[in-house]
């Protein structure tokens, strides 16, 4: 760039001052955040239109609980895009500890708040150890989650001989069906609180700038002395422990540790973790986060799928949805980003 | 030397009014230019003013907003880079750009054997053609060798190679002797000739005005993407006349005098340091207050020898000595946090700063550790107690401090790279090539700060590539070849002798070796 | 500076799978009978496809999520074609392959002009296809498949040797050749190695991008109308557990991730591994769960070794220059 710095120069001219507060609006008008916010208010109303059984007291709440896993399944997947990398393992890792919780559960007896944490604790030691394999290795996180996804997998898979539990504390699982004011989901209440700490991290920790530093530009963050190694750990481990999250919340819903809760390998998981971040403005490429986009995000997937299913438009179309709405969304963005760089808002 | 015709009868190229804007910037404002057959035509300019720009029009990467070209009479409009090689227009570019799994044979040839998709090629062929071009830039080396195994200079020669394996009429060359030795920079110029004399128009591009002069006779001059010149015979033409246009006024060199530092306390110390990169004997000291210069050609070693200083990459064998004793730094972070070593890289956009976050969070950076909380818990207000008073001192022109560095002029980036380690409070400084893409009137204020910074007593390590910048600069100029040093001087600020000590200094080992 | 022959990419793997034989076959020498070794073919026939079909596009440094999908829409395809409309199987497998490359080249335009990942392009096309897959079936197989379709899937033409093993080797060998003579597959590796470079070489990337997502489109739907042939009914699960193999096999074969450098005869002795890999388990009466395990264990180990050789391979260079 030929910077004459003629440009840029200077503070602000007191006509652009006087318009800055109308770029701010439109700032906010032009953000995922409220492009969302306008999506799932629009799709609401035409649900409960076409369908009235949509803003049924049940429906909302299994709404709520349902969308509580994909938000978590995406936060899983948003801390390690953050850093420009993927974790395809987030499937895996919630089946493993959700398995592991439900051994602690079913085989030790343990009370359910102690077998959370073991199943938590599962979910941190893998995370970690993806990102300890990323980092020495120095090869992309695709790959590497990639094997792990299936060893994670197979392993459990061998060690519980494809075998569910089903002797879970009904203490556990009557939080996962617990109603509050009648429509609530506990479960969202946890996700709500993820939201907010994973809020408090990026804006106002030395940890959560260094996380956003590393994935922005990790050489550049490496010269300027922040130890890059270690941030990419922590985000794969605390991708690990999100994930963990995730697959707790099924067992609490549905009473049992299943194997096959995810699907083959946790692929299930994928494009839920993926659409959230997403379509809340999550940069693939790193260095940029949205924690209330991916919040709304997840949501919205989440509220198509349900009022899609309601409406019986072909359950077995349902993927060919998700996989156009996934594709809408990249372009969409595309497209938005040129137009703010061209009017040079961002 | 002799001037050729008048342009016009014999131009081969002629551009008019060529303009080039890229979101917030205008690159090119209604530029002319004109080639003739059978001369070598210089493009001269400070960074930023616009040559690149000017080369990739030409070659068809970026198109024009408007202006047009003239091919031989005949309207020119590439529309991507293979119809302006078909059209006869050849390229070295500035950055490397070779595959570098390839054979030299094959990256040579690459061009060519695209034209047909689906014709098998000839592997034998290609090496024997390649050889004789290797030959003649007397590069040594097998055809069938992958350039990732080369070293710089040899990667250099072999881009060379692939521009002149074309045989274009037209062929442009932009910096093509950075990394060159004086030896195979007159290999390379006795081929230009050799191509003028047989009627190839040629665009020379290069910062090191003795080149220019050497082997040019026409020049046109950029500033801030506008002709200074154009197309201006370039006999009586001095140094100092192109300078003025290029920078828009008479060279302003401080009148500095030369001082010695060497009495203060050494800060750094490297004591027959070799590193994992291939250093070898590596002698160096940085006193308090002083300014060391490295000099040396592309590929020398010197960024990398940097960041072997900063624990990125492993020094093998020797001592570092910080403040007189041994360090142990095993990572980048070690040289920061706990050494409080700073280093302003060469390449901003890449490792100098994160473009897309703000400047706040760019010059907060180093420090975020040191002013976090219980919890690391940090606000952005702390944050700016700590990093404003730098932003101001330094004069960053940015419209708030949340704006993204990526949106601020190379010279306010630079600036921002600078305060960041301000803020860090290093006590020792390695600024790598401070100038590259940077406005004269910031080139002029940086060079005053550094001087400043040494008086407070920070101990720098200048890297450059630019003499003058150099000599105005260093109070103790160190000489790097081949990852050697070849020899340090003391600098008497006297232009001309000292350049002439320095490039005997890097010829050194090539007369050794020739014997 | 020629290099010596242990250290191409095909010679570590090759190791392994004569050493891996050698033993298997001595601790069980029903492993070499014709008819195990029949079982073999036919696993490594099918595999190949699939792991070719993957890294033509490693060869361009990107990666495609939607080789299964590809391959199971093209095989519902072939299978629904005969049974519901009764065209005759050259045709229809003529039909289905053209569809492979139409879902190839629909991922490389997107690729190719909007800039946005390969990873995300295909993660939604991925789920689009497989979706098609299931609108169509609803999730039911095709069952009646022509019995030469069923016999070439299975039967041998020259014992042990399936006639599975024909359209492998015909690829293998057109790969081969069109990556190491040809200027196209030279561009496809160009790119592969320096986007930048190659597009001021004047190669066409966005051409080059698109050609190689046709290329593993028309793959993985060989693929799939080999599987529908050798399981003798049109699966719509098809294609659902290809993707750890298709980056397994390329992997184990040295290549490289980032682009630019990828070997057919690796490749082919990476699906060798993994085949002899999962047939021992089965040989032994291992649980045959532990077959993701060996296969995520095995793309580690081959990451592993091609980041050594790659660092060796830089160290070197770094002392040949000074």
């Amino acid at each position: 760039m030929s910077g004459t710095g003629k440009e840029q120069s200077v503070g602000i001219p007191p006509a652009e001052q006087a318009s800055g507060a109308r770029l701010t609006t439109l700032r906010i008008l032009l953000s995922n955040e409220f492009g969302l916010l306008v999506l799932i208010v629009l799709f609401a109303i035409i649900f409960s239109t076409i369908s009235p059984a949509f803003l049924s007291k049940f429906s909302l709440y299994a709404l709520g609980r349902t969308s509580a896993v994909n938000i978590m399944i995406g936060f899983s997947m948003m801390v390690v895009i953050i850093t420009g990398g993927l974790n395809l393992s987030v499937g895996s890792i919630g089946v493993c500890a959700a398995m592991f919780g439900g051994l602690l559960m079913q085989a030790f007896a343990m009370p359910w708040p102690l077998a959370v944490c073991g199943g938590l604790a599962m979910g941190a030691a893998l995370g970690a150890l993806n990102g300890f394999i990323i980092v020495r290795s120095g090869l992309h996180s695709f790959i590497i989650t990639l094997a792990t996804m299936s060893i994670f997998f197979g392993v459990m898979i061998f060690l519980t001989r494809a075998e569910s539990y089903r002797d879970i504390s009904p203490a556990f699982t009557s939080f996962g069906r617990m109603k509050l004011a009648g429509i609530i989901s506990p479960l969202l209440l946890v996700s709500v609180v993820a939201g907010i700490l994973l809020s408090v991290l990026f804006r106002y920790t030395a940890l959560g700038r260094e996380m956003l530093a590393t994935g922005a530009n990790e050489r550049a963050a490496e010269l300027s002395g922040i130890r890059v190694h270690r941030i990419i750990t922590y985000c794969h481990l605390l991708s690990g422990v999100l994930a963990g999250v995730a697959g707790l919340m099924l067992v609490s819903r549905t009473g049992a540790a299943i194997p096959s809760m995810a699907g083959q390998l946790g692929q299930d998981w994928l494009l839920p973790a993926f659409l959230g971040p997403v379509l809340g403005g999550t940069l693939l490429t790193g260095g940029r986060v949205s924690v209330l986009g991916t919040f709304l995000g997840s949501f919205l997937v989440t509220m198509l799928t349900t009022g899609l299913l309601l409406m019986q438009v072909g359950a077995f179309w349902m993927q060919t949805y998700l996989g156009l709405l996934l594709l809408a969304a990249v372009l969409i963005d595309m497209v938005r980003r040129s137009y703010l760089t061209r009017r040079k808002l961002i | 030397m002799s001037i050729q015709n008048a342009p016009s009868e014999t131009s081969v190229f002629v551009a008019e009014g060529m303009t080039k804007t890229f979101p917030g910037v205008t690159a090119l404002e209604d530029v002319r230019l004109s080639l003739s057959k059978g001369s070598i035509h210089a493009l001269l300019g400070e960074n930023g003013a616009g040559k690149s720009t000017l080369i990739k029009a030409i070659t068809g990467v970026h198109r024009l907003d408007s202006g047009r070209m003239m091919l031989n009479g005949q309207l020119f409009e590439p529309t991507d880079t293979r119809d302006a090689i078909s059209r006869g227009i050849g390229v070295v570019h500035q950055e490397r750009n070779l595959i570098p799994r390839f054979s030299i044979g094959e990256n040579i040839f690459l061009e060519s054997l695209n034209a047909h998709p689906l014709r098998r090629i000839d592997y034998n062929k290609l090496f024997r053609d390649a050889r004789v071009w290797l030959e003649m830039l007397g590069v040594d080396a097998d055809p069938a060798m992958p350039v990732h195994r080369l070293s710089v200079a040899k990667t250099q020669l072999v881009e060379i190679a692939k521009a002149l394996s074309l045989n274009s009429r037209i062929l442009l060359l932009d910096e093509p002797t950075a990394a060159l030795t004086p030896h195979e920079t007159d290999t390379l110029f006795k081929i230009l000739r050799q191509l003028r004399d047989d009627g190839v128009s040629l665009m020379f591009v290069s910062h090191k005005l003795e080149e220019v002069q050497e082997i040019c006779d026409r020049v046109t001059v950029l500033r801030d993407g506008k002709n200074a010149c154009e197309s201006q015979p370039l006999e009586g033409l001095d140094r100092q006349a192109i300078v003025r246009l290029m920078i828009g006024r008479n060279e302003q060199i401080p009148d500095w005098s030369a001082r010695d530092r060497s009495t203060g306390k050494a800060l750094l110390q490297l004591k027959n340091v070799s590193t994992s990169l291939g250093h070898k004997e590596i002698d160096l000291s940085v006193h308090k207050g002083e300014i060391v210069g490295l000099y040396g050609l592309v590929g020398a070693g010197r960024s990398e020898l940097a960041k072997s200083i900063l624990g990125k990459f492993q020094v093998t064998g020797g001592e570092v000595l910080v403040n007189g004793s041994r360090a142990e730094i095993h990572s980048v972070a070690d040289a920061v946090r706990r050494y409080r070593i700073g280093y302003v890289s060469e390449d901003r956009k890449s490792e100098g700063l994160v473009l897309m976050h703000s400047v706040l969070e760019n010059v907060g950076m180093p420090i975020w550790r040191r002013l976090a909380g219980l919890a690391h818990f940090l606000t952005n207000g702390k944050i700016r107690k700590h990093t404003e008073p730098y932003i101001r001192k330094l004069e960053v022109r940015t419209p708030s401090l949340e704006q993204h560095v990526g949106n601020l002029s190379g010279g306010n980036q630079q600036k921002v790279s600078v305060a960041k380690w301000l803020a860090a409070e290093v006590q020792i400084l390695i600024i790598d090539e401070p100038s590259v893409g940077i406005d004269i009137k910031t080139k002029a204020y940086l060079h005053e700060l550094i001087r400043e910074l040494s008086d407070n007593g920070t101990a720098l390590l200048l890297i450059t590539s630019d003499m003058p910048e150099m000599i105005t600069l260093a109070d103790h100029i160190v000489v790097m070849n081949d990852y050697r040093i070849m020899g340090e001087i003391d600098n008497t600020r006297d232009y001309d002798t000292m350049s002439e000590r320095i490039m005997t200094l890097i010829q050194g080992e090539e007369l050794v070796a020739a014997e | 500076m020629s290099r010596r022959f242990w250290e191409t990419d095909w010679f570590g793997p090759l190791m392994v799978v004569v050493v891996a034989v050698a033993v298997v076959s001595i601790l069980n020498p029903s492993f070499l009978s014709p008819f195990n070794i029949q079982v073999l073919l036919l696993a490594i026939a099918v595999n190949a496809m699939i792991a070719f079909s993957q890294m033509i596009i490693i060869a361009i440094g990107q990666m495609n999520l939607s080789v299964g999908a590809i391959g199971g829409l093209s095989a519902i395809a072939f299978a629904g074609m005969m049974e519901v409309w009764g065209i005759p199987w050259p045709i229809a497998a003529i039909l289905a392959l053209a569809l492979g490359v139409l879902a190839g080249v629909a991922n490389g335009v997107l690729v190719a002009l909007t800039g946005i990942s390969a990873f995300v392009i295909t993660l939604a096309s991925l789920s689009v296809y497989k979706g098609v897959n299931l609108g169509i079936t609803e999730a039911q197989p095709f069952y009646k498949i022509p019995d030469v379709v069923k016999g070439l899937g299975n039967d041998t033409f020259l014992h042990p040797l399936p006639w599975l093993i024909i359209p492998c080797v015909l690829a293998a060998l057109l790969l081969w050749y069109l990556l190491n003579r040809l200027p196209l597959g030279r561009s496809i590796l160009a790119v592969g190695g320096n986007e930048h470079a190659a597009e001021l070489s004047g190669i066409s990337v966005r051409r080059v991008v698109i050609v190689a997502h046709a290329i593993s489109g028309l793959l993985a739907a060989s693929a799939g109308i080999m599987l529908v042939g050798r399981l003798q009914l049109g699966q719509p699960t098809i294609g659902d557990d290809w993707l750890i193999l298709s980056f397994a096999a390329p992997v184990i074969g040295g290549a490289i991730l980032s682009g630019g450098h990828v070997s057919v005869a690796g490749t082919l002795l990476g699906v060798a591994i993994v085949a002899i890999f999962t047939q021992v388990l089965v040989l032994f009466n291992i649980d045959p769960f532990l077959v993701q395990v060996v296969l995520g264990v095995l793309i580690l180990w081959a990451v592993g070794v091609n980041r050594f050789r790659e660092v060796r391979a830089l160290k070197h260079s770094a002392q040949v220059a000074s």
